[in-house]
């Protein structure tokens, strides 16, 4: 098979805002899916959590 | 745990996900496992107060790695709503969502397929009543998608497009038309208001839209659910199936964006045409389609309404909507 990934994304526990809410964040690193800001955290399971925040780019 | 055996008869895999008997089922309002956590309150799947568009794994998956993947889209914080209710901009930025997991998951070793789809009403199976739909990654190309593809073969290039053509040549069962997309009743619908949303020109998947087209797909789903509801003045169950390219194959798919995507789709034969079907149970405004002794045991639907018919009803009930 060629180059596809194996699997889910790692998980990297780390902290920020969900951890005081039960999960468990990985560090920060902005991620896009065009207008979309995405944010991805752990639940406390482990299972992935991916919220996706509206938030157009200002322009350059 | 899943399993999957094949079905020697049939010749298609049935997958075995015993956990599911135990998921959450019509739970009160109150206990909404995809309402946003509040404080004070019981935590929820979604830890945090509120959010805009959310997505997990299943806690009762389908599929799950290294044999696929089963997510769950919440639409919005609000319990109350639906896919038609959604502001526009929200619709529209599902539709990223939507093409940013397409991606994601479609770049993984252990999924073939990726499946989004939506049940609303209980009338096909709904358990949770919160704006939402599901994400399966299916760990081969399932039965409908490989018949399409198998359809290109018969037709002798992409199927959706031969029939996007046929159907704006007759006219009678196109239900809504923009620059970018057109629906229709098909010539060969099973359900009496079954529709198909077709991308007008050969997208292979969402990775291949432009900001514009998507654009254009969010307004034209929310515009014939908002046509359904209108249609018996009353909450119009369906599935949405949304139908893309298979992953299968090498592919160097990633979330870099549409370059990458079209080589991935080139690698894995290109095939596939975006569309997004949708199959209503309900023939009247109180009668619904049963699978019953044809459709079942010979495979046959047996409709009984015209396509014709029913686009001409449900374009006036679009009409008012629009």
């Amino acid at each position: 098979m060629g180059r596809k990934r194996q699997g889910p994304p790692a998980s990297v526990p780390g902290h920020g805002e969900g951890s005081e809410q039960g999960g468990r964040d990985r560090p920060a690193e902005e991620e896009r899916a065009g207008p979309l800001a995405i944010a991805r955290h752990l639940k406390d399971d482990g299972r992935a959590l991916i919220l996706y925040t509206h938030a157009e780019r200002e322009p350059v | 745990v899943t399993e999957l055996r094949f079905n020697e008869l049939r010749g298609e895999q049935v997958d075995y996900a015993i956990h599911r008997q135990e998921r959450t089922f019509l739970p009160a309002r109150e206990h909404c496992p995809l309402d946003p956590t509040l404080p004070g309150r019981p935590p929820t799947e979604i830890p945090f107060p509120s959010f805009q568009i959310a997505v997990f794994d299943n806690r009762f998956p389908a599929f799950e790695a290294p044999m696929g993947a089963a997510e769950v889209v919440v639409y919005t914080d609000s319990h109350e709503g639906s896919f038609a209710t959604l502001t526009p901009q929200r619709a529209e930025d599902l539709m990223w969502v939507w093409r940013h997991r397409y991606l994601e998951l479609g770049a993984r070793e252990d999924v073939d397929y990726v499946f989004i789809f939506e049940n609303r009403g209980v009338e096909v199976g709904v358990t949770l009543h919160h704006p939402h739909g599901q994400i399966y990654g299916y760990p081969f190309i399932p039965p409908v998608p490989a018949l399409e593809l198998a359809a290109d073969e018969r037709l002798g290039g992409c199927a959706p497009c031969s029939l996007l053509g046929d159907e704006l040549a007759d006219g009678r069962r196109v239900v809504y038309a923009s620059a970018s997309v057109v629906a229709y009743v098909p010539f060969a619908a099973r359900w009496a208001y079954e529709v198909h949303a077709v991308m007008r020109d050969h997208r292979p998947s969402l990775g291949e839209c432009d900001a514009g087209e998507l654009r254009q797909l969010s307004v034209a789903l929310q515009t014939i659910v908002r046509g359904y509801d209108a249609l018996f003045e009353r909450p119009f169950p369906y599935v949405m199936a949304v139908h893309q390219a298979p992953t299968a194959g090498p592919t160097e798919a990633t979330r870099a964006g549409r370059r990458e995507t079209s080589s991935a789709q080139q690698a894995a034969g290109g095939r596939g045409h975006l569309h997004v079907e949708f199959y209503p149970p309900l023939r009247t405004a109180d009668k619904l389609k049963y699978l019953a002794g044809s459709e079942q045991g010979a495979g046959t639907f047996i409709s009984d309404t015209l396509p014709e018919d029913s686009a001409a009803i449900l374009r006036e009930a679009i009409s008012h909507v629009a």
